[in-house]
């Protein structure tokens, strides 16, 4: 399941102090699993013993950031079979590589964003995908296409 | 580039690079992977010896019998069949391999000009509406739709799934494929194939039968699409329970609007080369006795072995006593078997003779037959001293 502001939000001290860096609680969740700001900038939590519970529920909450790529791609390589259907239709490999990947091959490039290794599937240049950088869409078509769930975003 | 021979899609595209499998599914992969483990030794009644003599004993054994039945055979390349059906009509041996419980029906319906079929390629340049009735490939022929069918932009279809392509599951369940069908597509979760088949022509003679939002959809989509393909599984082999004229007629009807091709979903490596050999030698696929030279159900592995038909098997690069019933399996170890294969298996352990062959597509070459009838050749990483096709040869040499 993707983690939502809400649920972090909830976990936050919600008093708006803007020691963050923030105007707002709301907004620290939103950059948090952005990974726009890190846990430690919300520095009331770890300096109020009040907040040594929540503090502790947001960690275990935000663990899979830990595990996930730059742009929020998590793959579960237990899941993967290798099918290839997220590799190919990649728009990203179909426009940089139409005769390989495109065409349902394995790449001809050297920098897929994915690619199959060993059966399952990897995160080779994460810097390419869509999701990725100041001009980013909400591209799902990798996640879409994956019929046993073995790959999510963290932001859903 | 090597190919990978963990089914019958033999995808051509595999790279290896330290140490490293790239490219092939799960299973594919740990063909590569695990090619050096447990390989077989020859042995001769679960003791090591050597080769040579483990090969005079197989040929001593085959002399011998007097009702011998040849069974395996999809893993092994078309030379090395071609030396196993020899042997067989020489014994005037029963021989069959595993499409008689699998997809032969399909294949002969094909050879014979039963139902239109086309390739894989063509599929990927052309196809529209693609349907897959009781297959679920992503968990045994894991890169069928992303090399071949659905995913890929080629030919005609450049746009990509989402607006050149039309995908149809059909299934008793939810399949992992099922899934996929989501924008664009169509799963339809049938109880009985037949009631679908049914709805289809029902649609086809301007009637509303069963299913008939669906089967009214899916044909003006096969309309626009002028080029479409079935791919049959299991499931529909079984749900017509061998009654297979009302989906013949079906797919005739549907030419006669629009163009709808069929091609079994996949098998074994290698399964449609031994069908086709058998049926360009004796006209049948598989089940086949020399002796009486027809094909029957009895003629079927299993059933020889359950009415102890047989008095010797020779099991080529195949593993029954993991595969088959166990009712079989309990008369099969009563039975003498000269086992080839290149792997320790279960079958191994209760073989008289063990001979150890190669892995095509690793240690041994040749051609192989795609799921849609295209030959593919097959070239090794490395060869071994033996193979499929030599071990044979020299068997056919020596057995009288
Ligand atoms: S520092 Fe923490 S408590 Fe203060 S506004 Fe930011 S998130 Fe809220
Ligand atoms: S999110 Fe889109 S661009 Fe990124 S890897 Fe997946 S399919 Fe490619
Ligand atoms: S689509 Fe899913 S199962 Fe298939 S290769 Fe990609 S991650 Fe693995
Ligand atoms: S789909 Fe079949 S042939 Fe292709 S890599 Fe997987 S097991 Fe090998």
């Amino acid at each position: 399941m993707p983690i939502t502001p809400m649920e972090v939000y909830k976990l936050l001290p919600k008093t708006n102090c803007k020691k963050c860096g923030e105007q707002t609680c709301m907004s620290f969740a939103f950059k948090l699993i952005n990974r726009e700001k890190k846990l430690e900038d919300c520095t009331p939590l770890f300096e109020e013993k009040k907040y040594a519970g929540q503090l502790e529920d947001l960690k275990r909450l935000l663990q899979p950031l830990e595990e996930a790529t730059e742009t929020g791609l998590i793959v579960d390589e237990e899941l993967c079979s290798g099918c290839g259907n997220c590799v190919v239709v990649c728009p990203v490999h179909a426009s940089e590589d139409p005769k390989g990947m495109g065409s349902g091959f394995g790449p001809t490039i050297d920098d897929p964003i994915l690619r199959i290794e060993d059966g399952v599937v990897k995160v080779v240049e994460m810097m390419k995908c869509r999701r990725y950088g100041k001009n980013r869409i909400l591209c799902v078509a990798c996640r879409e296409n994956c019929p046993s769930d073995a790959i999510r975003f963290l932001e859903g | 580039m090597p190919t990978c021979t963990g089914c019958s899609c033999l995808c051509p595209d595999i790279v290896i690079k330290d140490s490293k499998v790239f490219n092939a599914c799960r299973k594919g992969s740990s063909i590569f992977r695990h090619c050096r483990e447990k390989r077989a030794e020859p042995m001769i009644s679960g003791k090591k010896v050597d080769f040579g003599r483990a090969l005079e004993k197989a040929s001593e054994i085959i002399s011998s019998s007097e009702k011998l039945a040849i069974y395996g055979l999809d893993t092994i390349p078309l030379e090395a069949q071609g030396v196993a059906i020899k042997l067989a009509e020489r014994k005037k041996a029963y021989i069959d391999d595993n499409s008689s419980f699998c997809l032969g029906d399909f294949v002969e319906m094909i050879l014979k000009g039963i139902l239109p079929t086309t390739t894989l390629d063509e599929v990927r340049s052309n196809a529209y509406v693609i349907f897959y009735w009781g297959t679920d490939p992503y968990n045994s022929l894991s890169r069928h739709l992303s090399l071949y069918t659905y995913y890929p932009r080629a030919g005609k279809r450049q746009r990509g799934y989402e607006e050149d392509r039309y995908l149809v599951v059909v299934d008793v369940r939810k399949s992992h494929t099922a899934k996929l069908a989501k924008k664009n597509a169509k799963f339809i979760k049938v109880d009985s194939d037949e009631d679908l088949i049914e709805g289809f022509i029902s649609t086809m003679d301007g009637k509303a039968g069963k299913y008939y939002e669906e089967t009214g959809r899916i044909i003006k989509k096969m309309q626009r699409g002028k080029f479409n393909v079935i791919f049959g599984g299991l499931g529909l082999k079984y749900g017509l329970n061998g009654n297979y004229e009302k989906f013949v007629e079906m797919v005739k009807r549907m030419n006669e609007l629009t163009q709808v091709y069929f091609i079994p979903a996949g098998f074994h490596a290698n399964m449609r080369g031994f069908n086709e050999l058998m049926f360009e030698k004796t006209g049948f696929v598989n089940r086949y006795s020399f002796e009486f030279r027809k094909s029957a159900p009895k003629y079927e592995f299993s059933e020889l072995v359950r009415s102890d038909s047989i008095d010797v098997a020779l099991i080529i690069g195949s593993d029954p006593v993991n595969s088959l019933p166990f009712d079989v399996v309990q008369k099969l170890r009563k039975k003498r078997l000269v086992l080839i294969d290149p792997k320790f298996s279960l079958t191994s352990k209760i073989a008289e003779v063990v001979i150890p062959s190669a892995i095509t597509g690793i240690d041994q070459g040749g051609t192989m037959v795609r799921s849609d009838g295209v030959k593919m050749k097959i070239d090794p990483l490395w060869e071994a001293e033996w193979n499929d096709e030599s071990i044979l040869k020299e068997l056919l040499e020596e057995v009288r």
